[in-house]
């Protein structure tokens, strides 16, 4: 078995589409799903790295499963349905605490997903959306969307207050709050593949600092945070 | 969820051996070790069998035990737990908390009676830290409330290393190097009881299921979950492996790579390691104990001991494999290859590969199948016989054995179903024309191509041509045959030019020209044979078919001849007096030959511009009479004769002026007349017989090209003399004249003109002609009167720089040198530059003959 270099753990309520989405993208398509029974993982080639995607359940039966395959995580997904404003609710009150077992450096990524089943569909959304929300908000264009970005854009700022994370130290929000739909397919590769680039820095560094491991100097590139913009 | 054979239970101790007909022993535990398997019960009897494995003549696996001995305790309490520590010869017996050693053998206690007391359970530590082999590890759950403590267990004694405290109860322990993995109250734990620290894994109630706790492997542990999940845990508190997911009562679990088999009181189950999913499930009622000894999987119920029998993976593998469940197979094999050495495991996965790429083949998931072939090195030609007639007849393959796939041949895997078929062939032709430029193809580059032909040829696919004007391997008996068979006529030709066969290609061709064969590849195929020969180095194949190609088309066929490449012509090859003599039949391709020669090719000889300028004049001529003049043909071919006449200086012009003689093409009589510097003869045909005016004046003009001046004007005085003769048409010549005196008055003197000119013209009617020539006369003039004032001032300057020079004397001494050879003068005579330089005259002579000498300083 490949020894996985990072792994990376998608959390959210039951039925939100974890599954789904992670089979979009490991699969590039959508099929109904059975519940996840415990949790599911995929190793996946990214460049030369090996990493772990692990699909949690959801059910509260499974809960207290969520330390565990958090701990040492590099990277959390939490998934919550645009649909369902207790999905995203439930991220902060229930699923937020599984992560203290994460690394110190985690990331965090917030998914809406099943964004196809929102009036606008899959036609904007993303970072794009949150650009124009202010435009947007005030028309009526989003009126029946129950989550809006900017709700997971506060969640994502309480997430870094909760983890004690300066701000400016880590991705910005805009740069870490998605929108996708698995069904179709939208932004689906672009949140993994954002999150697997952002995570390769990452393993390069703990590549450097684990003492078990031989450093390859060839490889070795001083580490740098991606963000580094001089004001925020 | 589909099912496959992985175990099978096989009965080890029968009930009679154990405990004959006394119902009320019931078995409590088992330990393994090797071939020792012991027993104990609630009677407190431990009991040794020897273990023996057996082949039965059906190739299935049996065992047979024999008891060896049996041992009461005589504690009267049932024996818990036995463990064997093969290296000290000890067997571990757990009974009324109390750990005893006893012989392995003889089953009688140590002599030194050591002992540990007060443990509830225990369990040996299969990753030891201490380095001394003749000592175990064992961790126990002790009688003391939260405490656990380790032992270390030497042949005859026993030490305690260290001693913990737990947050709560423990319940259950495994033990890896200083790791303990821990069932508490309310939730796993990693404890490390070198350094205290230790490490939640997740809650568990272990008041409403018994918990699990089994050590899998280096630093990792399988644990009874909530909601009946196995979950896997390392060391670091961590999962590295998906959970199985089983029933919620399981009471027992084991390990067998790449299984996990879990027994609850209904059933064994066999979940794989590597996908997560069940595989088998055996029913096995009132099991109460299930349990790996160094892979060796024994279930035990209170009454009899079974022994889960692992089926080779292989036939595992192919037992799926059969049943079409590709993606599990592969699976299965790749999770084995930590089990088989490198290079059987090679052997056998590539070929699984392949297996699984027909599977898929057959189901036609072409896209699937093809990766399978690639990855596992399918030999294409395993690919290729399962389709009818495909491999050459002369390759010596054979299916590889035992085969890969069941299928015959291509009509049994499609049962004829023709659609179905279609598309295996397109697969074949995607495939092999991917794989042919491979390494994949190394050795077998005929068989592929030859294939490819013959699929192309029978699906009329396109890329038959472009096989064959490529790089190709096909077999030319096989495939001259298929061509054959299915009309590619045109195809077949071109196999035969790549071997070389150019006359057996080209005669092919005509034949299809000549509609004694059928195939409409090409609508251009006679144009094609035309440029095949132009570009065919085998002069004697061109010869051959020259006429028949001419015969097609004169103009088309001669291009066998003209539009051969440069390099050749070079060279020489063809002959063209050969070539005018073949082509003597054939008027218009001649002409073409001899244009291209004179005109193209520029070749200076008489007799090729000759034959031309007659062949053109004869076309001329013929055609003349009926179509009386003024079709465009004629006056193409008249222009190109012209041309010729006018451009050529080679041709015999007595020659064509005899043959041109009392015919009406006036014109090129003038030019012949013309090209003999009868100019008097010439103007005189196109002022009298042609009357065209233009004509004559623009014949002034060519013929005059390249001359000087004079020339020029001696004709133009030529013409206007002719003009001005008296005669019938003196009225019309007369304005003739007048028109060209007026537009080309430069091309006239002036003087001679008004001499000439009738004295009755008005001054009017040449006012052009006389505004142009005193025009130029007093340009003339006045230019004259310019050159004349620049010469005198010249003049007068180089006067002044005469009367300077004189001013001052010249002193010549036998100390002054000459500037040029620098030795001194002998004689008064010399040579002074106006610079004030002074040379011998000899030295200033030589000056001017050898220009590289050094001048002392010049003004001219
Ligand atoms: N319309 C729509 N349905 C989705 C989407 N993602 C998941 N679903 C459906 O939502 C249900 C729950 O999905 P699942 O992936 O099992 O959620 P999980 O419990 O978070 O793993 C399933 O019926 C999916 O088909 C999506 O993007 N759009
Ligand atoms: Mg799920």
């Amino acid at each position: 078995m490949k020894k996985p270099d990072v792994k990376i753990v998608l959390l959210g309520d039951m039925n939100v589409g974890k599954t789904s989405l992670l089979h979009r993208y490991m699969e590039r398509r959508f099929q109904e799903t059975v519940s996840t029974v415990g949790g599911a993982f995929y190793l996946k080639q990214w460049r030369s790295y090996n990493i772990s995607i692990w699909d949690t359940a959801g059910r509260e039966q499974f809960h207290g499963l969520g330390s565990m395959y958090c701990r040492g995580a590099t990277a959390i997904i939490l998934t919550y349905d645009v649909n369902h404003l207790q999905s995203l609710v439930e991220l902060e009150d229930r699923f937020l605490s599984l992560t203290d077992t994460a690394s110190t450096d985690c990331l965090f990524a917030i998914v809406g997903n099943k964004i196809d089943l929102t009036d606008e569909g899959d036609a904007e959304g993303g970072a794009e959306g949150l650009k124009e929300q202010g435009k947007a908000l005030s028309g009526r264009a989003r009126a029946s969307r129950r989550v809006r970005l900017d709700d997971a854009v506060a969640l994502y700022k309480k997430i870094l207050k909760y983890r004690m994370l300066d701000e400016k130290e880590v991705p910005a929000a805009e740069e870490m709050c998605f929108e996708t739909s698995a069904k179709t397919g939208y932004n689906v590769d672009h949140v993994f593949e954002t999150l697997f680039d952002m995570v390769v820095p990452i393993i390069l560094r703990q590549r450097a600092e684990g003492p078990s491991q031989t450093v390859d100097i060839t490889n070795y590139k001083p580490v740098k945070r991606t963000q580094s913009r001089c004001c925020d | 969820m589909m099912n496959i054979k992985a175990f099978r239970l096989v009965s080890a101790i029968e009930r009679e051996l154990l405990m004959g007909d006394k119902d009320h022993i019931n078995i409590e535990c088992i330990e393994c070790c090797g071939k020792n398997l012991y027993v104990g019960t609630n009677d407190c009897f431990i009991y040794h069998f020897l273990l023996e494995e057996k082949m039965s003549p059906t190739g299935k696996v049996a065992f047979s035990a024999t008891k060896q001995r049996h041992k009461y305790l005589a504690f009267k309490k049932p024996v818990n737990e036995l463990k064997a520590a093969s290296a000290l010869n000890r067997l571990l017996v757990l009974c009324d908390n109390t750990i005893a050693l006893v012989n392995m053998m003889n089953l009688e206690p140590i002599p030194s009676g050591a002992r540990i007391k007060g443990a509830v359970t225990f369990a040996l530590n299969e990753n030891p830290v201490s380095v001394d082999p003749f000592c175990v590890e064992v961790c126990i759950i002790s009688v003391k409330r939260r405490t656990i403590q380790m032992y270390l267990v030497y042949e005859d004694r026993v030490q305690i290393v260290k001693e913990v405290s737990t947050s709560e109860q423990p319940f259950a322990v495994a033990v890896d190097g200083h790791f303990l993995c821990l069932a508490l109250t309310t939730q796993y734990i990693i404890l490390n009881y070198n350094t205290g620290a230790s490490q939640d894994l997740f809650p568990y109630c272990s008041e409403e299921r018994q918990p699990i706790v089994k050590r899998i492997g280096r630093k990792e542990f399988l644990l009874a979950g909530p909601g009946g999940l196995g979950m896997f845990a390392t060391v670091d508190g961590i999962s590295q492996r998906a959970p199985v997911h089983w029933s919620e009562n399981v009471i027992g679990a084991a390990i067998c790579f790449p299984y996990v088999i879990a027994l609850d009181d209904e059933f064994i189950t066999v979940h794989s390691m590597l996908d997560q999913q069940r595989k088998q499930t055996l029913p096995f009622k009132e099991g109460h104990i299930l349990q790996d000894f160094e892979g060796r999987v024994i279930v035990a119920t209170s009454k009899g001991v079974y022994i889960l029998v692992p089926l080779p993976l292989e036939r595992q593998i192919q037992d799926l494999l059969a049943s079409q469940r590709v993606e599990e197979a592969l699976v299965l094999a790749k999770g084995a290859r930590r089990n088989i050495p490198k290079e059987k495991f090679q052997v056998m996965y590539r070929r699984i590969l392949q297996q699984a790429g027909f599977i898929q083949f057959a189901q036609l998931q072409f896209l699937e199948a093809k990766e399978l072939f690639r990855s596992g090195q399918l030999d294409v030609r395993e690919l290729i016989s399962l389709y009818p007639f495909l491999l050459p007849t002369t390759s010596s393959f054979t299916r590889s054995h035992p085969p890969l796939h069941e299928y015959a041949d291509l009509n049994q895997l499609t049962q004829g179903d023709q659609e179905k078929m279609t598309k295996c062939k397109r697969f074949l032709m995607s495939y092999l024309n991917e794989v042919r430029s491979t390494e994949v193809a190394n050795g077998y580059k005929e068989d592929i191509d030859t294939a490819l032909l013959k699929l192309y040829a029978e699906a009329d696919h396109e890329s038959l041509l472009d096989l064959l004007v490529t790089e190709n391997f096909c077999l030319l008996t096989d495939s001259v045959a298929w061509l054959e068979k299915h009309k590619k006529y045109f195809a077949l030709g071109l196999l035969y030019h790549y071997n070389g066969q150019d006359a057996a290609a080209v005669q092919l061709w005509v034949n299809i020209v000549n509609g004694e064969i059928h195939d409409s590849t090409r609508s251009d195929l006679y144009e094609y044979i035309v440029d095949f020969l132009t570009y065919c180095l085998d002069q004697e194949l061109v010869w051959k078919y020259a006429e028949w190609v001419l015969q097609k088309s004169e103009e088309v066929g001669v291009q066998i001849f003209t539009k051969r490449p440069l390099e050749e012509q070079q060279k020489n090859n063809f002959n063209p007096d050969d070539i005018i003599n073949c082509l003597k039949k054939y008027p218009k391709s001649i002409i073409k030959y001899l244009e291209h020669l004179v005109v193209d090719r520029k070749v200076q000889k008489e007799e090729y511009h000759t034959h031309l300028a007659i062949l053109y004049l004869e076309k001329v001529l013929q055609q003349k009479p009926s179509a009386n003049g003024n079709c465009a043909e004629v006056t193409e071919t008249q222009a190109k004769l012209r041309s010729l006449l006018q451009k050529s200086d080679l041709y015999r012009v007595h020659c064509l002026i005899d043959k041109i003689q009392g015919t009406s093409l006036h014109m090129e009589s003038a030019i012949l007349h013309g090209k003999l510097e009868e100019h008097d003869k010439a103007l005189h045909i196109l002022v009298h017989e042609l009357k065209d005016f233009s004509a004559a004046r623009d014949y002034c003009l060519w013929s005059s090209q390249g001359r000087d001046a004079p020339y020029r004007r001696r004709l133009f005085h030529m013409l206007l003399s002719i003009y001005l003769e008296p005669g019938p048409s003196a009225c019309d010549l007369a304005l003739a004249a007048v028109d060209l005196l007026n537009l080309h008055a430069a091309e006239f003197d002036a003087a001679r003109v008004l001499e000439l000119v009738p004295d009755g013209w008005s001054v009017q009617l040449l006012a052009p002609f006389l505004t142009r020539a005193l025009r130029e006369s007093l340009h003339t003039r006045r230019m004259t009167q310019a050159a004349l004032g620049l010469a005198s001032s010249e003049n007068l300057l180089y006067k002044h720089d005469k009367i300077k020079l004189k001013g001052s004397p010249v002193r010549l001494s036998d100390k002054k040198l000459c500037q040029m050879c620098e030795s001194p003068f002998c004689e008064p005579a010399f040579v002074r530059y106006p610079n004030g330089g002074v040379v011998h005259t000899h030295c200033a002579a030589s000056r001017h003959t050898n220009p590289s000498s050094s001048s002392p300083g010049s003004r001219t």
